[in-house]
């Protein structure tokens, strides 16, 4: 069979792979053209679906776990149980109206740039507060022993959820998100969101999925926001599909969106204050007639596979013949998609050619042909900045897996969580 | 008799034996609703590598929203399989899985469904 073949050296590979997770080895390394060496550290492990993490300056490390909670490790690493979904034991306190479905659930977390002075935090959680039940971006008061959290307020309380199982791959309750939470480089807080597979979204002026959301600290429209007239000022850019990857170039602070394609088409793209990513899965426009449940994400032909360029001509990530101004993605993973979920910025000097290039965590997928792809791709920029010039795959020194989460840590070291329940630190060296 | 394969599949995992040793050769083995069946575990870990683990994570435990499935009868792993294999859909990845089963042949259903349930800590 083709698999058999192309994939014969996979059981000695893993014989190797599987032996260096067993070892836990930190020594280990890889070097050769365009890799840097690496070291890698199970930092925490048996998880339930880590999805985000945050530092602050002494390593101090918040994660989310999609269907239990918010929990803090602190430098010594102890855990600290912070804040449950739902009815979850063993938490400080729980959020009643916290619940996982899908892909849906505990998302992304961050640290208020002035938490030395405020104490705050932000989690991204869906909630059953609201009929429909919404997406919340939260806002905490962690204590300043970092035992407990108080002073919930949710600071954006109407990014749409997924009620109801559609006829689409992927099809339950819950689906796409979006999820992040990041400060940027202005002082703002982003939030990233997603479609719902609902295909009045990515468009739509007022619903706030499928847009990069950016607000201050009380959920406030940020002054600077551009999005077209209508729009709901809170708006940063719109039309987008289910961004799960944003970060911000060291040097232009512009922010990047990494997302998941529509079984193709990933992309990365440097967002543009109003811009739309031309993603509008309506039926009945652009050359399509009807989808089904008036979703044509996944369309043509969504229960096969087939070409993925036949498929991005008919349903496109960014539709430039409808929207000739949508903002152009300077990546599409060759035409594929694998799953592209997280972004960050490595920093540093330790990590050599690859100091202030862009990193993308991709959990891969394996439908119809497409390879799984699971990886960390090294994105390097060209010189002004605004293109893609060379991509490389990091060679890792342990076994992949879905690489939900890339956050650079306080100590130079790339933070990467799997869906598999393990948060890695990567470092560079030998 | 899925004790006795257990124990014959980590054996010839750790020392990377192309035919894993049957457990029709168990010669205690009694009758079971799974045929007689010599198991390629190479050629499972392949169709795994491949097919699975880019979903239910690199040990089958379960990731994102879907399901563990290293915990799983291989008699009842096969069932779904088969099932998915025919076109049949339950549960809301069923055109997902309809794709996977249904480039599989029996001996690779039989072959996976016993390699999931045995070839991982849980």
């Amino acid at each position: 069979m083709n698999w058999n073949k192309s994939h014969s050296r996979l059981p000695l590979v893993g014989c190797l792979l599987a032996g260096t997770a067993i070892l836990s080895s930190p020594v280990l390394a890889q070097s050769g053209m365009n890799t840097t060496s690496l070291q890698h550290e199970v930092v925490l492990d048996d998880l339930e679906n880590p999805w985000d993490m945050a530092f602050l300056d002494d390593g101090t490390m918040l994660f989310t776990e999609k269907c239990k909670g918010l929990s803090i490790r602190m430098p010594d690493g102890a855990i600290n149980a912070l804040y449950g979904v739902g009815e979850t034991e063993g938490y400080g306190s729980n959020g009643a109206d916290l619940f996982c479905e899908g892909q849906a659930g505990m998302m992304g977390v961050a640290f208020d740039p002035e938490f030395a002075n405020n104490r705050r935090i932000y989690v991204y959680s869906t909630s059953n507060m609201s009929d429909p039940h919404t997406n919340r971006l939260m806002r905490f008061t962690l204590a300043e022993d970092f035992t407990s959290v108080a002073d919930r307020t949710d600071i954006v309380d109407d990014v749409p959820y997924k009620m109801a199982a559609s006829d689409h791959p992927f099809g339950g309750p819950g689906a796409h998100n979006g999820g992040r939470v990041r400060f940027g480089p202005d002082g703002a807080l982003y939030l990233t969101t997603g479609d719902n597979h609902n295909g009045e979204v990515p468009q739509s002026p007022t619903m706030m999925g499928s847009k990069v959301i950016r607000i201050d600290t009380d959920g406030n429209a940020h002054p600077e926001n551009a999005p077209p007239e209508g729009f709901d000022k809170r708006t940063y850019t719109y039309g987008h599909r289910n961004v799960q990857g944003i970060a911000f170039h060291p040097k232009t602070g512009a922010a990047i969106t990494a997302e998941h394609g529509p079984w193709h088409s990933d992309e990365i793209t440097i967002l543009r204050n109003g811009g739309n990513a031309g993603w509008d899965p309506r039926p009945n426009m652009a050359g399509r007639g009807d989808c089904p449940d008036n979703y044509c994400g996944y369309s043509p032909n969504q229960e096969e596979g087939m070409n993925r360029y036949e498929r991005a001509a008919y349903m496109p990530m960014t539709d430039f013949d409808t929207y000739p101004d949508a903002m152009p993605p300077i990546w599409n993973n060759n035409g594929w998609s694998q799953g592209t979920s997280s972004a960050a910025f490595l920093e540093g000097e330790q990590w050599g050619d690859w100091n202030g290039a862009m990193v993308v965590g991709i959990m891969g997928i394996g439908f119809g042909g497409t390879p799984i792809g699971q990886r960390i791709d090294v994105i390097q920029f060209n010189d002004e900045n605004t293109d893609v010039e060379d991509v490389t795959e990091m060679t890792l020194p342990m076994e992949p897996g879905r690489f939900r989460s890339v956050v650079m840590g306080p100590d130079g070291s790339l933070y990467t969580a799997i869906d598999e329940g393990t948060i890695y630190k990567l470092t560079p060296g030998s | 008799m899925i004790r006795n394969f257990v124990l014959s599949a980590s054996l010839v995992l750790c020392s990377s034996a192309v035919w894993a040793g049957s457990y029709a050769d168990a010669s205690d083995a009694p009758d079971t609703a799974m045929p007689a069946h010599e198991v390629d575990i190479e050629a499972a870990k392949k169709i795994f590598q491949k097919s699975c683990r880019g979903c239910h994570g690199n040990k089958a435990q379960g990731a994102a929203s879907y399901p563990k499935i290293n915990d799983l009868e291989p008699e009842y792993m096969a069932d779904k399989l088969e099932r998915y294999r025919a076109g049949e859909k339950f549960g809301p990845n069923s055109i997902l899985m309809i794709q996977q089963a249904k480039k599989l042949s029996d001996e690779d259903i039989a072959n996976l469904s016993v390699y999931v349930a045995t070839a991982f800590d849980k």
